[in-house]
């Protein structure tokens, strides 16, 4: 049974939308938010609703057929900007329930290839971003940090924040996808939250300071006998750094 | 406002003392956060890269740019003449603390000149150490240079706060320091990294027995070497690091091929291609460590030197063609990583992906294995795909390295590639 399927774009919607249609072992012509038609104008989107309860039966199944690492992928082609990822995501399980847990190991399926490209692309860039995210102090006592990825990163960094930097009050805003990570200093943990994609903050004087500081460092640290400007771009891609304090 | 200048000075002077040192990991050790601030990942993170393609994960800084000594290849020995100047250990806290919060820096590095005495220059960073971890409670990462000659009981301070700890050793050969660095005994710097090593190992073993033991040196310890500045061949460096990292068990030895900074006419004229000669070194140095090779099956006396156009593995390989080619179907994990382009985590694709079903031609593509000098030296189901074949007097043109346009300058420094996942595999410096 082919056809296009709407949900609600959570993580928990996809999943009620495999567990109905993985028993019946077909691939759909879409899966999406807002799925594009197909020519055929008498077919309609079917929309699924998010059902907990339904997606609590069918998780044991999951991780009883999954490795902990071919989930962790389908967690992060998810959190992919990429219009096909629920395809991706689908025609995977589908591998997965015909040959069990063994298809952790077949790289080179055509199955399996272009969800792992995808999940090392998103994977490769929330690691950057652990070292790309740059804070600013802003008044009100908080420190505020603007992004804007490829890929909707946010759940894949926020832990490593989290314990990093579990004495001061922040924020990381993702000005791409409209979404931002708070992190809440009494309570101790952080909270995923629709944001505007702009944002202006108020900085300290300190603020100020210490970004004039870390320029001087930066540009003093460069030997100019070994200059290498496209290596550089290789590393720090001109779209990340008008967030990156060194390159203003 | 003057204050806030004044500190710009000297940081831009103790960073530029520093920026020659090259040693960049902030990996292999693991500080967890409590209640304070920071922690060190076990994997490291690049913050940002120079216009040299370095990468910048930790702030690299001089406590002082004085010294006592006249080492001939340094900027800071006391006979030249420059403007010294000195960061109070309340301010290298305060700056790592203020860069760490906005997510600059990953930790630390703090080396020094030699002040009044090297006990005395030991204290300095000891304090500084000590500043960060008790006052800010600071869990990042911290690499500590240690000062030749510094008493042990320091030594041991150090490497209580510190995660890895270092002294370098700068010339490969006893004449070669008692040439360009009178005032340092090799002793003096075998002396503290032959103590480091058995606190490690006494620590360990006590830490087995109790987890309350307080970590000592937990990224343990490394050095660095200049390259070229004397005399020294390959295979006596190379030769030397297989020795540091089996007797001392160093993490890493770091190689710095000779800049000249200062005139002085024990120094050579800038060697031919420096740069591409500490490449090959750092390819050498990943073979020792990663891939099982020895110094005597890399270099022998006939041939002391690394081939400039071939990496080392390839240039191995070349002599050792009987062995080839491999097929890959059937190639234990160990001879997998002797094929030339084929690197630890191809290597490990390979292995898992074979499980599943032999391996064709284009299922290694697919697996993300270069095969631009790996098909000269495998099979894949019985296939042989090199253009040429193995037995072939074209092989060796076709493996030759084309220079990088704009000289040995433009080579992609060892250090400055990402360090995803673990450092074993993804620091990739010399991955082949
Ligand atoms: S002891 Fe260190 S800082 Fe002093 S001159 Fe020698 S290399 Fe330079």
């Amino acid at each position: 049974m082919s056809g296009v399927y709407r949900y609600d774009g959570s993580f928990s919607g996809l999943l009620t939308v495999m567990a109905r249609l993985l028993p019946q072992r077909t691939v759909p012509d879409a899966i999406g938010i807002d799925p594009p038609q197909q020519q055929s104008l008498f077919c309609e989107a079917i929309d699924v609703a998010t059902d907990e309860r339904l997606v609590e039966q069918f998780w044991p199944e999951l991780i009883a057929r999954l490795t902990p690492g071919c989930l962790h992928r389908i967690r992060q082609v998810f959190l992919a900007d990429y219009p096909e990822r629920e395809l991706l995501i689908c025609r995977y399980l589908l591998l997965a329930w015909e040959k069990g847990r063994g298809v952790a190991g077949m790289l080179a399926h055509p199955q399996v290839a272009p969800l792992w490209k995808l999940a090392q692309q998103v994977g490769h860039e929330a690691h950057r971003y652990l070292g790309f995210v740059r804070f600013q102090e802003v008044n009100g006592g908080f420190y505020y940090s603007a992004i804007a990825p490829d890929h909707r990163i946010l759940p894949l960094i926020a832990s490593h924040f989290a314990a990093r930097f579990s004495d001061q009050q922040w924020v990381i805003h993702d000005q791409n996808h409209g979404e931002g990570i708070v992190y809440d200093l009494r309570q101790r943990h952080w909270l995923l939250l629709p944001m505007e994609r702009h944002a202006k903050p108020d900085l300290t004087p300190d603020e100020e300071h210490f970004q004039q500081l870390w320029r001087s460092y930066f540009t003093t640290l460069a030997i100019d006998e070994r200059q290498n400007l496209r290596l550089q771009q290789g590393k720090v891609p001109l779209k990340v750094r008008p967030w990156l304090v060194e390159f203003g | 406002m003057a204050v806030a200048t004044e500190m710009m000075d000297k940081l831009k002077i103790l960073a530029e003392g520093a920026k020659y040192d090259v040693s960049c990991s902030s990996s292999g050790s693991f500080r967890r956060n409590k209640d304070g601030i920071g922690n060190a990942a076990s994997c490291g993170i690049c913050h940002t890269w120079t216009s040299d393609g370095r990468c910048v994960s930790l702030l690299k800084v001089l406590m002082t740019n004085s010294c006592i000594f006249d080492c001939a290849y340094c900027v800071n020995r006391r006979s030249n003449d420059v403007q010294r100047v000195l960061l109070t250990p309340a301010e290298v806290a305060e700056l790592t603390i203020g860069f760490y919060r906005r997510n600059y820096i990953e930790g630390l590095f703090l080396s020094t000149g030699v002040v009044r005495s090297p006990d005395y220059t030991m204290e300095l960073l000891i304090e500084a150490v000590r500043t960060l971890r008790e006052q800010y409670r600071f869990n990042g990462y911290i690499h500590l240079k240690l000062v030749p000659g510094a008493d042990p009981l320091l030594v041991q301070q150090a490497g209580l706060l510190a995660d890895r700890v270092s002294v370098n050793l700068e010339l490969p050969t006893r004449e070669g320091l008692a040439l360009l660095a009178p005032d340092k005994s090799r002793d003096a710097v075998i002396g503290p990294m032959r103590q480091v090593n058995s606190l490690i190992t006494i620590n360990r073993a006590e830490r087995k027995e109790s987890r309350k033991v307080a970590r000592f040196a937990p990224a343990g310890q490394s050095t660095q070497l200049i390259v070229g500045a004397t005399k020294e061949t390959d295979r006596q460096i190379v030769t030397l690091s297989e020795q540091l990292y089996q007797r001392m068990e160093l993490k890493r030895v770091y190689y710095s091929a000779f800049i000249p900074v200062v005139a002085d006419t024990r120094l050579p004229a800038l060697p031919n291609s420096p740069l591409r000669r500490e490449h090959r070194l750092y390819q050498a140095d990943w073979l020792l460590r990663y891939y099982g090779f020895s110094a005597q099956e890399l270099l022998d006396e006939e041939r002391p030197n690394l081939e400039t156009d071939l990496d080392p593995k390839t240039g191995w390989a070349l002599r050792h063609l009987e062995l080839f080619p491999v097929e890959i179907n059937g190639a234990d994990y160990e001879v997998l990583l002797r094929i030339p382009g084929i690197g630890v985590r191809s290597a490990q694709r390979i292995v898992r992906a074979r499980r599943q079903g032999h391996l064709s031609m284009d299922d290694l593509a697919k697996l993300g294995v270069v095969l631009k000098r790996a098909r000269y030296f495998i099979t894949a189901r019985g296939r042989y795909a090199g253009e040429c074949a193995i037995d072939s007097t074209l092989l060796r043109s076709r493996l030759l390295e084309t220079p990088a346009k704009k000289g040995a300058a433009q080579l992609e420094l060892p250090f400055s590639r990402p360090q995803a996942s673990d450092e074993a595999i993804s620091l990739i410096s010399g991955e082949l």
